[in-house]
C-alpha cells in the first residue's frame, strides 16, 4: 500500500509541470549560445515558451548580445514566425543584425504607447517566436498576464527592466540580472538568476567577444 | 413562315396541370388561365426518355422578375396618412404613373393629369419619381439573383432577365432552383422593407416571360412548343410599345398577342415596321434574343442611417453588424476578399469621421472585420453623436480560401499563414498602419541609410532576401562590414545622432568617454546631397555602456553619439 502510493506520488512528481523548490524543471529549451550560461540555466538553456525578465543598471550593458545567439536561431526556426520588438529604446539596426545571423524578414518592429497591451497581444496570438519589450513600469499582475499570455502563445516573452525592479515579486519564469564587465580588452557580463525554477545560484561570467567569435 | 399557322399547331396545352405556376408563388390572380384539352395523365410517371427530351428541348430558361409599381416602392414606404401618387417631373401633362390603393380607390389611375387627379381626389400627395432609387433598388434585386446565375440582365425600368438553364443540376432541379431564388429575393431585409414584391415567371424566351410577368400572369413553361398558345390572352399592353402604335392595333381590332400572332407576317411589317416584326420574333423564340449580362459591382458600399444618434462605441459596431454581415456575403459571392475598409460615420454638424482599416492580407470574414473595428473604433475620436454609417469596402482581391490547422502555433508543422498576419492586422488597427513594420537592409556606407523600415514579409509572399543569399552577403562587405568583425556596428542606432559635449577636443557624455576602437572613416553622399564625412570611433562611458559616436571631418568637427552597442 505504501509503496503503492510513493509510486503515484513519483509518477505526479514527474509531470512537467510540477517543479519542486531545488529539482531542476523539465522545460523545453534552446542554447542561449553561451555554454557557462547554458550550465547554469534549468534545461540547459532559455525556457521556449514563457516570460523571461532581464534586469539591466541602464541601456547599452550587453543585454542585446546577451539574447543576439537566441534571437539569430529562433528567427531561422522551420516554421516562420514573427520575432516582435515592442517599442524598443531606440532603432534596431538591421546591417548589425543581419552581419550576426539573424534573418530580417523575420523582424517586427512595433512602435507604441500601450507596450502592455502590445506585448500582450504578440504573445497571445501566437505569431511570433519570441517577443521582446521593453516597459517603463509593469505591475506584477501585468507581469502574471504576459506569463500566461507566453505560455497560451507558445511563445517566448522577454521583457527588459530596469534593475529598480530587482527587489519587487515578479510572475515571470526566469528573472535574469545583467551587470556589465569591463576589464582590459574584455566586454561581457556578469549575469544572476534572481528566480530559476532550478537555475545555478552562483553569478555566471559572459564574454561577448567569445561569443561573437 | 406564316403566323397563322401557330394557330393551328398549337393547340396542346401544358403537359400537367399543376405546372402552370412559379414554384413558391403566392396565390396571386390569374389572368391567364389555360383549361386542359384533355385531363393531365395521371398513374405512373411518363418514361425517363420523354423526361429527359422535355428538359433539353429549350436553348434557353429564362426567368422574368417583374416588380409591380416600382416607382411607388422605391418613394418608400407608406406610412404618411395621404394617399400617395407618384409622377414624372419630365412629363410636361404631369401624368400620373402610380397610385396607391388608397388613391385608387378615390378614383385616381395612371396615366391621367395631375391637374385631373386632384380634381378627383384633393387629399393626395404628389411625389416625383425618382429613377435612381429605383435603379438602385433593382440592381439589388439583381445582387440578389446573381448567386443564381451569372446571366442576369435589367430590363429597365422594373424588369429583372435571369437565364437559368446552365443553373438547374447545381440547385437541384428547376422547381427547387426556382423556389430559392424566390425565397431568396423575399428573405433580402431592404426589399422587404419597402415591400417590394417581385412576380416570377418562366419562359424559353426572355420576352415572352416579361410579357407574361409583367401581365401578372402565371406563367411556368418549359416547352416552347406551348409558348404561342400560353402567350394568347395577354394584352398588347405588356409588350410596353408605343401608344400610337397600340392605338392603330387596337383599331384594327387586335387586343391580345394572340391577334397580333395571327396578323400576316409581310402585312404586320409593312405597316409597323421591321424592328416591331423582330420583336414579335424574339417573343415566340424565332430569333435570338441576346442580352447583354449585368457587371457586378467592383466595390461594396453600404449605408445605415440610425433610428437614434448613438455615441457608443460599442453600440456603433453593433449599428454597422448588417453592414458588415452584408459586405461578408458580397465579398464571398465573388470568392474575393478586401484589404481595406473605410467607415464613415456622419453626425449632425460637423464633418463626417472617417476610419480606414488596413489589412495584410484579404479578408472576407465579417467576424474578423467587427474584432478590427473594434480596436480601431477604441481609439477614434468622435465629434459628436453618430447619425449615418457608411461602410465602403476597397478593391477586391484574390482570396486563397484556407482551411483550419492541425497543428496549434508553435508546433511543428504549423506554418503560421493565418496568425501572423492577423497579429500584424490587429496591432495596425489599434496603433496605426506606421507603427508596425519590418526591417530591411540596404547597400550603402552611409549608417543611417544602409536600413529602412519596410513592409512586415508576410508568409507565402516572395522573399528577394532568401532568393539571393549571395547577393546579400556582398552587399554586406561592400557596406564595409567585414563578416569577422561584427562588432564594428552597433545594435541600436540612435534616430538622430546626438550633439556632444566637448572638453578640450574629447567628448563628453555622462563623463569622459574613453576611445576603444577607430577612426574608421565613411565619407559618402556627395551626389545626393546627402553629404557625410565622418571619423567613427568605438567609446567607452564611464558606466560600461559602449558607444558609437562619430566626429565630423569639415566644419565645426562636432562629435556626435550614433549608436548603442547593446
Amino acid at each position: 500500500m505504501e509503496e503503492g502510493n510513493n509510486k503515484q506520488l513519483a509518477e505526479l512528481l514527474a509531470h512537467p509541470s510540477v517543479w519542486r523548490g531545488r529539482s531542476r524543471a523539465a522545460v523545453e529549451t534552446l542554447s542561449t549560445g553561451f555554454a557557462a550560461l547554458d550550465a547554469g540555466l534549468p534545461g540547459g538553456g532559455w525556457p521556449r515558451h514563457g516570460l523571461v525578465e532581464i534586469l539591466t543598471p541602464q541601456p547599452g550593458v550587453g543585454e542585446f548580445y546577451l539574447l543576439l545567439p537566441a534571437l539569430a536561431a529562433l528567427s531561422r526556426v522551420a516554421p516562420a514566425r514573427w520575432c516582435a520588438w515592442i517599442s524598443p529604446p531606440h532603432e534596431p539596426y538591421a546591417p548589425a543584425l543581419e552581419a550576426h545571423g539573424v534573418a530580417l524578414d523575420r523582424m517586427l518592429v512595433v512602435k507604441t504607447h500601450l507596450p502592455l497591451w502590445t506585448h500582450e497581444q504578440a504573445l497571445r496570438s501566437g505569431a511570433c517566436e519570441i517577443a521582446l519589450a521593453w516597459l517603463p513600469r509593469a505591475s506584477p499582475r501585468a507581469i502574471r498576464r504576459l506569463q500566461l499570455a507566453a505560455e497560451q502563445g507558445r511563445t517566448l516573452g522577454v521583457l527588459y527592466r530596469s534593475q529598480r525592479f530587482a527587489h519587487m515579486a515578479s510572475p515571470a519564469m526566469l528573472r535574469v540580472m545583467l551587470d556589465p564587465v569591463t576589464d582590459a580588452g574584455r566586454h561581457g557580463a556578469r549575469v544572476r538568476l534572481l528566480k530559476s525554477r532550478g537555475g545555478s545560484r552562483e553569478p555566471i561570467d559572459l564574454t561577448w567577444t567569445a561569443a561573437a567569435a | 413562315m406564316h403566323p397563322r399557322s401557330f394557330r393551328l399547331k398549337f393547340p396542346e396545352p401544358l403537359p400537367s396541370g399543376s405546372a402552370h405556376d412559379f414554384p413558391g408563388s403566392s396565390a396571386t390572380p390569374s389572368v391567364l388561365r389555360v383549361r386542359p384539352a384533355s385531363p393531365p395523365p395521371k398513374g405512373p410517371p411518363r418514361g425517363p426518355g420523354e423526361q429527359a427530351a422535355l428538359a433539353l428541348q429549350p436553348r434557353e430558361l429564362w426567368v422574368a422578375a417583374h416588380v409591380p409599381q416600382l416607382s411607388l416602392v422605391a418613394s418608400g414606404s407608406g406610412t404618411e396618412t395621404a394617399p400617395r401618387v407618384i409622377v414624372d417631373p419630365e412629363d410636361h401633362h404631369q401624368r400620373i404613373i402610380d397610385a396607391d390603393a388608397r388613391a385608387q380607390e378615390a378614383g385616381v389611375r395612371p396615366g391621367m393629369t395631375l391637374a385631373a387627379a386632384l380634381a378627383a381626389a384633393p387629399h393626395i400627395e404628389p411625389r416625383p419619381r425618382d429613377p435612381a432609387r429605383e435603379h438602385e433598388l433593382m440592381l439589388r434585386l439583381a445582387g440578389v439573383a446573381a448567386r443564381f446565375t451569372p446571366q442576369v440582365s435589367i430590363e429597365p425600368p422594373d424588369g429583372l432577365l435571369l437565364e437559368i438553364k446552365p443553373s438547374i443540376m447545381l440547385f437541384g432541379g428547376l422547381r427547387q432552383l426556382c423556389r430559392s431564388l424566390r425565397d431568396a429575393c423575399g428573405a433580402d431585409p431592404v426589399l422587404a422593407r419597402l415591400g417590394a414584391a417581385p412576380r416570377f415567371t418562366l419562359a424559353p424566351t426572355a420576352l415572352a416571360a416579361l410579357a407574361a410577368a409583367r401581365a401578372g400572369a402565371r406563367c411556368f413553361i418549359t416547352d416552347p412548343a406551348v409558348l404561342p398558345a400560353r402567350l394568347k390572352p395577354l394584352p398588347l399592353a405588356v409588350l410596353r410599345w408605343r401608344e400610337e402604335q397600340n392605338a392603330r392595333l387596337a383599331a384594327m381590332g387586335v387586343r391580345t398577342l394572340g391577334e397580333l400572332i395571327r396578323l400576316p407576317r409581310a402585312g404586320f411589317a409593312r405597316r409597323f415596321g421591321p424592328a416591331q416584326l423582330a420583336d414579335l420574333d424574339r417573343l415566340l423564340g424565332r430569333r435570338a434574343d441576346p442580352r447583354r449580362r449585368l457587371a457586378p459591382r467592383e466595390r461594396y458600399r453600404g449605408t445605415r442611417d440610425l433610428d437614434h444618434e448613438i455615441e457608443d462605441h460599442e453600440r456603433i459596431l453593433h449599428a454597422l453588424a448588417p453592414l458588415l454581415q452584408e459586405l461578408e456575403q458580397f465579398l464571398r459571392a465573388r470568392q474575393r476578399g478586401i484589404t481595406a475598409l473605410q467607415c464613415r460615420f456622419h453626425h449632425y454638424r460637423a464633418a463626417p469621421t472617417h476610419c480606414t482599416l488596413r489589412l495584410a492580407a484579404p479578408e472576407a470574414s465579417a467576424e474578423r472585420f467587427t474584432r478590427l473595428l473594434r480596436e480601431r473604433l477604441a481609439t477614434l475620436a468622435l465629434p459628436g453623436p453618430v447619425r449615418r454609417c457608411e461602410l465602403r469596402g476597397g478593391a477586391l482581391t484574390q482570396r486563397a480560401l484556407d482551411s483550419r490547422h492541425l497543428w496549434s502555433p508553435g508546433e511543428h508543422g504549423h506554418t503560421g499563414s493565418r496568425e501572423m498576419p492577423a497579429l500584424v492586422e490587429h496591432l495596425r488597427a489599434r496603433l496605426g498602419v506606421n507603427a508596425v513594420y519590418g526591417l530591411r537592409r540596404v547597400a550603402e556606407h552611409r549608417p543611417e541609410n544602409a536600413w529602412r523600415v519596410a513592409e512586415p514579409v508576410l508568409p507565402g509572399a516572395a522573399k528577394p532576401a532568401a532568393a539571393k543569399p549571395e547577393a546579400v552577403n556582398r552587399d554586406a562587405i561592400d557596406a564595409g562590414l567585414p563578416a569577422h568583425l561584427p562588432f564594428r556596428r552597433p545594435p541600436w542606432l540612435l534616430q538622430a545622432p546626438l550633439a556632444l559635449d566637448a572638453h578640450r577636443g574629447r567628448p563628453r557624455h555622462g563623463g569622459a568617454l574613453e576611445m576603444l576602437a577607430g577612426p574608421e572613416r565613411i565619407e559618402s553622399g556627395w551626389w545626393d546631397g546627402g553629404d557625410v564625412q565622418r571619423d567613427y570611433y568605438i567609446a567607452r562611458r564611464a558606466d560600461g555602456a559602449r558607444l558609437w559616436i562619430y566626429r565630423e571631418c569639415g566644419g565645426a568637427r562636432r562629435w556626435f553619439l550614433h549608436g548603442i552597442f547593446g
